[in-house]
């Protein structure tokens, strides 16, 4: 008799304790809508076509995404230093935007494994005297404030103690004020660059050489303790290459040619 | 400048932020001013001290940028509690707070502009409270309070453009998704200027004429 009212007890404590949690990945699924933070700003992997509706390599990833949940895809714009704030407040469920997997970031939020990598190139004005990277030195630079890029140019104007950084709102600022002579080079992803000389918006800006620089590997995000959507969306890009639609977009946005190895030699993950 | 990739379905994508602006606008107005009649007639009536709480909320209102105010709400609904709703209704329940608090300070102007003699007057010839009020304060105090209203209305409607802070497409930013694309970013914003002209004119030039007329009854 005891024993069964102390039974009962236990069990009325845990359940009392433990009411059934649903994480982000059950709330997206009941909602029938994944909301994906994409920057369009950013071509290839996020722009407008002409009625201005957005497309690329980040929304079709995100298309993707919603269509093996089951559920919509809504797509929300943000800039660069806009994406973190807009998932940690709730305007957003992941963001699908060429996000770097850096230690600093991963301590806000919870990354995947790599989904996309990027190679980087140097862009200078045609006037700027520039024959590769090393020429940069003592000459004025900048990148999208908060990116890989950014990082990597401000660290180097520091090492060689000559020269200006100057960081920018987005990527299209950058673009404008290298060719309107502002900039004398910038570092930007080779995919960016390709398509920014090939537009003709800037005219002037040439691509002198690649950045030595490891590639920029780039993960979707969420909320950092969101493991049950963390997983998911970790085979989700496995499932991605495996099936060959990675290669697919990469070749629809990108352009021909292998796209780049989303593994690293002799390490795990 | 007339040498522009600007097509006719672009203006139509903002035709459609601006009438999502207009929307913003009117909602928040039309809100705003009903809570605002409501505060400001609260104010007055209980008293400065009694008054305090409400005072102290709405000044929280008014000194907070309404920046902020909106990217708080949106995360307070949606995180803390867990309520998904469209950026729209954040907004539109935002601004008309942010509304209500500058029209009750309008309101509580226009009631304390009209004499308490002739208040008096009209209680001592038996109206009550409510006549009082629908009678006496509120022609007089309506006529005072128009052209602060009208410089609030027009002010909400400029306000408006952060809402795209939570993903509201309105006028402004259906520019600048446009400035992204086509780059020509002068002409763009000439455009945009145009549409708030169009939609603000026709709202201060009503405003005029309402001052107008009721000036001379």
């Amino acid at each position: 008799m005891k024993k069964s009212i102390f039974a009962a007890g236990l069990l009325a404590a845990t359940a009392a304790a433990m009411p059934a949690q649903a994480d982000k990945l059950d709330d997206i699924i009941s909602s029938g809508t994944l909301r994906c933070a994409v920057v369009l700003d950013f071509p290839p992997m996020g722009s407008r076509d002409a009625s201005n509706n957005p497309i690329g390599f980040d929304v079709d990833y995100c298309n993707d995404l919603a269509a093996a949940l089951g559920v919509k895809a809504e797509i929300v714009e943000t800039t660069f230093p806009e994406r973190i704030p807009a998932l940690m407040s709730g305007q957003v469920d992941v963001a699908v935007a060429s996000t770097s997997d850096t230690l600093e970031r991963a301590k806000t939020v919870g990354f995947t494994i790599p989904y996309y990598a990027f190679e980087n190139a140097v862009v200078a004005n045609e006037k700027a005297d520039m024959a590769d990277w090393e020429g940069m030195k003592g000459k004025t630079v900048g990148a999208t404030a908060g990116t890989y890029e950014a990082i990597w140019l401000e660290e180097r104007v520091k090492e060689w103690g000559e020269g200006q950084f100057r960081p920018y709102q987005n990527q299209a600022d950058v673009f404008l004020a290298l060719s309107q002579g502002q900039l004398d080079a910038t570092v930007s992803t080779v995919e960016v660059a390709e398509a920014n000389v090939a537009s003709g918006n800037f005219p002037g800006i040439k691509i002198v050489d690649k950045a030595p620089m490891v590639p920029d590997y780039v993960a979707l995000i969420t909320l950092r303790e969101e493991y049950g959507l963390i997983n998911y969306m970790n085979l989700f890009i496995n499932q991605q290459v495996r099936t060959g639609r990675y290669a697919e977009l990469y070749k629809k946005w990108v352009g021909e040619g292998e796209p780049a190895n989303l593994t690293i030699q002799g390490v795990y993950r | 400048m007339f040498d522009t990739a600007l097509t006719a379905n672009d203006l139509m994508f903002l035709a459609k932020g601006a009438g999502m602006t207009l929307i913003v606008t009117a909602i928040s107005v039309v809100f705003g001013t009903i809570l605002g009649i409501i505060f400001g007639v609260i104010r007055y009536q209980v008293g400065p001290w009694w008054a305090a709480p409400l005072t102290f909320v709405l000044d929280i209102f008014r000194s907070i940028p309404l920046l902020i105010q909106l990217v708080l709400a949106n995360a307070f609904v949606t995180m803390v509690l867990g309520i998904r709703i469209s950026g729209f209704a954040v907004a539109c329940g935002v601004l008309s707070l942010y509304t209500a608090a500058y029209c009750a300070e309008i309101v509580r102007g226009g009631i304390e502009a009209v004499p308490q003699t002739l208040r008096r007057a009209a209680r001592s010839l038996g109206m009550t409270w409510g006549q009082d009020m629908r009678n006496i304060v509120l022609p007089l105090a309506t006529r005072v309070a128009l052209p602060s209203w009208i410089g609030l209305a027009l002010g909400v409607m400029k306000d408006s453009a952060l809402v795209y802070i939570v993903q509201v497409v309105e006028l402004l930013k259906s520019t600048q998704i446009l400035i992204t694309r086509l780059q020509e970013p002068l002409f763009l914003l000439l455009i945009c200027g145009l549409f708030y002209f169009l939609i603000s004119f026709p709202v201060a030039r009503f405003g005029g004429y309402l001052e107008k007329r009721w000036s001379n009854d």
